[in-house]
């Protein structure tokens, strides 16, 4: 893991050239706009630095790149990196992912149904714990960007790597909120 | 590797040592476990909190999105807004 101030750094950089592209290309948003465009330019810039060398951070460049109006600013905001290319799989990628989770959510309807046929009655305390478990690592999988396609480890990699950059992300964030000099400029 | 064991026995279970090793990771990165003994944690403690975790990172991230769609009128090259963003990066 890099430092955390050269990733801070790294990731200010893009967000701020994801930002000027969103207001350039937009001169009247509405704030609204002006929410999703900061929210949508931070998520980006965050997996830009982690420059597609995680699955979370290729699914996220993925769900931008399928909509054409966010496609246009991942674009602009992985510029001249490796996960450029991604953007340029993914419209091919969309239609064989779509296929893959239907073919997956169909396994899992089998699959459940064959275990509460061959249950016994009495449920021991060791399979609510496991229960629990299936049911919060399902809930994880959904909050994680790509999670649904991982396996059990890799989500479990892939998880504390998405928590350190969510925390640097918001690191950054709120230090620029805060930011005497900016609450200044909007008080005049 | 235990990791490589599993995968291939089929298991689809997250196995305890796979727990111990996110709960000492987590420790440091999860504000709610950080004060609990490893091996009191039972995984679904541990997802749960994980879970709960990301989802207040989800919203702080929101709520900072808003603030600052209010804060940022301008973003552009030449306004006062970049030139203060500009000198945070420098920092």
């Amino acid at each position: 893991m890099r430092s955390s101030s050269s990733l801070k750094q790294e990731f200010l950089k893009k967000w701020i050239m994801g930002l000027q592209r969103c207001t350039s290309s937009n001169k009247n948003m509405s704030i609204l706009e002006r929410k999703k465009a900061i929210k949508l330019s931070a998520d980006l810039a965050m997996a830009a630095a982690r420059n597609g060398r995680t699955s979370w951070s290729r699914a996220v460049i993925a769900n931008a790149a399928r909509e054409s109006d966010k496609r246009l600013l991942a674009e602009k905001i992985l510029q001249g990196q490796e996960s450029e290319m991604l953007l340029k799989k993914v419209s091919n990628m969309s239609a064989v992912i779509r296929n893959r989770r239907i073919i997956r959510s169909k396994k899992i309807l089998k699959r459940s149904r064959r275990r509460t046929t061959s249950e016994p009655q009495k449920v021991l305390a060791s399979s609510i714990a496991k229960r629990l478990v299936q049911k919060r690592t399902h809930i994880l999988k959904s909050l994680v960007p790509g999670g649904e396609f991982m396996d059990e480890i890799s989500l479990i990699e892939e998880t504390l790597d998405y928590i350190a950059y969510l925390r640097a992300q918001v690191d950054v964030m709120r230090c620029i909120a805060t930011s005497p000099h900016l609450m200044a400029l909007n008080s005049e | 590797m235990s990791s490589r064991r599993s995968r291939q026995s089929g298991a689809s279970r997250i196995t305890d040592d796979q727990i111990i090793e996110l709960v000492s990771k987590l420790r440091q990165l999860v504000p709610e476990i950080r004060n609990r003994r490893s091996d009191k944690v039972p995984a679904s403690k541990v997802l749960q909190e994980t879970c709960n975790y990301i989802r207040s990172l989800h919203r702080e991230v929101d709520d900072l999105s808003e603030r600052l769609s209010q804060l940022l009128a301008t973003i552009d090259a030449d306004s006062a807004e970049a030139s203060i963003i500009r000198s945070l990066i420098s920092q």
